[in-house]
């Protein structure tokens, strides 16, 4: 095409992509490691990889102890009508489909991340405490309830640094969602207790698997360009 | 009856505002469900059947349909346009107002299709099929738990390759994604699972789940047909999604003349038989009677012996069977130390004169051989700081201070000290003759020779008494070359106790008995040049051309007439032949021994010793290893 000869043309492609970059200056992938190599000793990728793989395998732990306790306490008690209670993590504007996800800027998932990773610290503490304080505490449940704090736990280390590289100039914000739930899982009642049981294992399986999601979403969003 | 009962419940609580969010109604509201779904069953008698949710799916998580069993009228009830209600809870976990299926007609009949916009992955849903106004079914779930995703598309195969023999070949099978399932953006991740069978086969293969959208297939049959399928799944969950179409795979046929069937060698039975049948062959071999093959298979070692010889005979010190055994053979060149001009006394201990009368002469010998000749050396030899043999000024020095002036015992100083030096030099000398020994198998032990020394003293021996023992010893033991160093040869051993030695001279010479014959005249050269005026009697006698081996049988004993002085029955001359039986004729060819027998000693007038007299021209004694001939003696001394 003759540039010289269609002014038109050029200041199309110029209004293109100037739109370009005002539209999808949300969906923009930022480049690896904007802070300096200095802190990248591990590069963003490998980051991304075992943050994946690490919110995988809480989820599957999730599943697994949420189906063990379902078949060994509340099993075709109803229990599930119940647990369709809010979580505490409710209060957290997490994206509730593929669009709503995709609209979310990447600065905000990750914080969303890193406090919903930090609001499960303290129940996760204390599911531990007191299902090993149970009579008869079953060990596979307890097991996995420990395996889950940790991994959980570094989790969150590693999200950290995710945003240290890729937000180096986030503030640090510590505010997320408490956990108030303890008096209900020490409860005299077994019913209530059985359920306030359930209810903890149903939205903790339902948060590490948005967790996981969502680092999915953003691995290929950053590191693939969407193009996973 | 119940079931009115719970529809009235349900009326009830639907006509309130209980769907605001309270707890409790939504609890009974779901309790109502889930007790109609048990109930359920039981409403067939009514012969009618409630249509029901048979399905809910949703292929990509982003939408989902949910489907129901129309209904049956056979009652006479005729039910009411069915009508589907969802709610779901808000992100404030409130639950919502019913609300109507958005979608009766993409999904298909019977379903409700809701689309992206109605679809939230994490909130949980609740449905309920109503007739009339009347629900007739209900279930609450999150999209979640009801993904299924769609099966792969575009399948296709390519060949690998073909094993050499043309019956298997390799294919690489390849499909796609399902194109509703988002996965370049992370939002499914899938897992895939193919399985494959014959075409006329029933039964599928199945692989282990992959993640890869190809995989290789291996080993499948040229000449057959296959058919092979995929199904896709979510990492996460447990549901499949439906299978694939089915490919069908067909080999060509590369080469038309292939074996029909698998046909591979036997090798591992082929070894094993193998390795069986050798086995048994070597075991009937091994064990059979039959020497020869045994003989071919596992020829024995030969151990050194001489034939007809038995080795524990030696050690047990029987000495006359030994001496008449060692008398067969051709080889065996009896010594005729008897002469005694050759021998060479060596004083062991004196202190125990009874000694000689206990036990055997050859038990004795046997039993403290070394010790006795050793620790004896040892004792009686002031010269235990001497220097050896190399060091020959030195020991001539003692030798002439010694000999002149000490007495008798102290003449066996010398001699022993000579002895030992000789020993050293023997030693050495021998080293030099070690190709000769070998050629001789070593036929006994060396213990002979020390079978020899009866008596922890020396003894002049008889020459011709003695001379037989001594030839014995030396004969009886080539093999014992190489140990003349640490052994004298005992040739005899007189009645008093001393032990006759017979010169090593043989070892000097190099010869062993075998090559005596042959090598009689050569060696008595060598030898001649080879030592100053030393030489044994054997050796002597080895160029004599005959060898005297009369006498050697008869006199097995040894007689101890004699004194206990230090005379050898030669004669004194150094030259002529002796007398008696050994015949020796020291001519100026004698060999040179290592030892030399004291023919006379002539305290303070020094020693004569035997035979060896050779004037060795131009060689001085003193390059010796310290024996002095009586020849050279006599040159010293006046």
């Amino acid at each position: 095409m003759n540039i010289k000869g269609s002014p038109w043309k050029a200041g199309s492609l110029l209004l293109l992509l100037v739109s370009n970059l005002l539209l999808c200056q949300n969906v923009a992938p930022l480049p690896i490691c904007p802070g300096g190599a200095a802190r990248c000793q591990v590069t963003l990728r490998d980051l991304f990889d075992r943050a994946v793989v690490l919110s995988h395998y809480i989820h599957n732990l999730s599943s697994e102890m949420f189906s063990e306790f379902d078949k060994r306490y509340t099993h075709g008690r109803g229990f599930i009508t119940r647990a369709i209670n809010s979580c505490h993590t409710s209060s957290l504007p997490t994206p509730e489909d593929k669009e709503q996800a995709q609209q979310m800027n990447q600065k905000d998932f990750l914080s969303l991340i890193v406090s919903i990773l930090r609001s499960w610290n303290e129940p996760l503490y204390h599911l531990v405490t007191e299902v090993r304080g149970m009579e008869e505490a079953p060990e596979a449940i307890l097991s996995k309830a420990v395996e889950i704090e940790e991994q959980t736990k570094r989790l969150l280390e590693g999200m950290e640094l995710i945003v240290s590289q890729v937000h180096p100039e986030t503030k640090e914000n510590e505010i997320y969602p408490v956990w108030t739930g303890l008096p209900s899982l020490q409860m005299a009642d077994e019913e209530s207790r059985l359920s306030a049981y359930y209810n903890l294992l149903h939205c903790l399986r339902r948060d590490s698997h948005k967790i996981d999601n969502y680092l999915k979403l953003l691995k290929c969003r950053i590191i693939h360009n969407n193009n996973c | 009856m119940d079931l009115w009962q719970l529809l009235l419940t349900l009326a009830l609580a639907g006509s309130s505002d209980a769907f605001s969010g309270s707890e409790p109604t939504a609890a009974i509201l779901s309790r109502a469900s889930w007790s109609l779904q048990s109930v359920n069953p039981g409403l067939k008698t009514n012969s009618s059947k409630e249509p029901k949710f048979t399905k809910c799916r949703s292929p990509e998580r982003e939408t989902f349909s949910c489907h129901w069993t129309d209904a049956v009228h056979h009652g006479s009830k005729s039910l009411g346009p069915i009508q589907l209600f969802y709610t779901r809870r808000n992100i404030q976990g409130q639950t919502q107002e019913w609300k109507e299926c958005p979608d009766y007609v993409s999904a298909g009949e019977n379903s409700c299709y809701f689309n992206s916009s109605f679809t939230s992955v994490w909130i949980p849903y609740c449905i309920k099929l109503t007739s009339n106004g009347d629900t007739v079914d209900g279930k609450c779930f999150s999209v979640d738990e009801i993904v299924q995703p769609d099966p792969p598309i575009a399948l296709n195969w390519t060949l690998l390759n073909v094993s050499l023999t043309g019956i298997h070949a390799d294919i690489q099978v390849r499909w796609e994604a399902p194109p509703n399932a988002d996965i370049q953006k992370g939002w499914m991740v899938l897992e895939y699972e193919l399985q494959y069978k014959e075409v006329n086969e029933t039964k599928w293969k199945m692989m282990d789940p992959i993640l890869s959208t190809s995989v290789p297939v291996y080993s499948l049959k040229v000449d057959k047909e296959y058919e092979v399928r995929v199904r896709s799944k979510r990492r996460n969950s447990r549901n499949y999604g439906e299978f694939s179409e089915v490919l069908y795979v067909t080999l060509p046929q590369m080469n038309q003349f292939t074996c029909e069937e698998d046909f591979y060698f036997p090798w591992l039975l082929i070894i094993i038989f193998g390795i069986f049948g050798l086995t048994v062959m070597l075991f009937v071999f091994l064990f059979s009677k039959q020497q020869r093959i045994k003989m071919l298979i596992l020829p024995p070692v030969p151990v050194p012996k001489i034939k007809g010889i038995n080795p524990d005979l030696l050690k047990e010190g029987k000495l006359e069977e030994v001496n008449a055994i060692l008398a067969i053979h051709d080889s065996y060149k009896p010594e005729f130390h008897s002469d005694d001009s050759w021998v060479e006394f060596i004083e062991l201990d004196i202190d125990e004169p009874d000694e000689k009368n206990e036990g055997s002469d050859t038990d004795r010998l046997l039993s403290s051989d070394h010790q006795k000749s050793h620790s004896n050396l040892g004792v009686k030899d002031g010269d235990s700081g001497r220097t050896s043999c190399y060091e020959p000024d030195i020991l001539e020095t003692d030798f002439n201070a010694n000999n002149i002036h000490e007495g008798t015992s102290e003449v066996a100083q010398p001699q022993r000290l000579k002895g030992e030096a000789d020993l050293l030099c023997l030693d050495q000398k021998n080293q030099n003759k070690s190709p000769y020994h070998d050629a001789c198998p070593a036929t006994q032990q060396p213990s002979v020779i020390q079978a020899e020394k009866n008596k922890p003293q020396p003894l002049p021996t008889d020459g011709a008494e003695s001379t037989h023992q001594a030839a014995h010893i030396q004969l009886s033991n080539p093999s014992s070359l190489a140990n003349i160093d640490f052994y004298a040869q005992v040739s005899d051993i007189t009645p008093a106790g001393s032990v006759v030695l017979s010169p090593g001279q043989k070892n000097k010479a190099g010869m062993s008995q075998c090559d005596m014959h042959l090598e009689m005249v050569s060696l008595c050269q060598e030898d001649f040049i080879m030592d100053n005026a030393y030489f044994c009697e054997a050796d002597a006698k080895k160029c004599i051309p005959v060898a005297p081996h009369i006498k050697v049988e008869s006199h097995i004993e040894p007689s101890f007439n004699q004194e206990d002085i230090y005379i050898t029955t030669e004669s004194l001359t150094t030259t002529a032949g002796r007398p008696g039986t050994t015949e020796h004729i020291p001519g100026s060819e004698m060999p040179v021994p290592d030892y030399t027998s004291i023919h006379i000693v002539q305290s303070p007038q020094g020693l004569i010793l035997n035979a060896t007299a050779l004037p060795l021209p131009g060689k001085e004694f003193l390059s010796s290893c310290g024996y002095v001939s009586t020849d050279q003696l006599n040159k010293i001394m006046p």
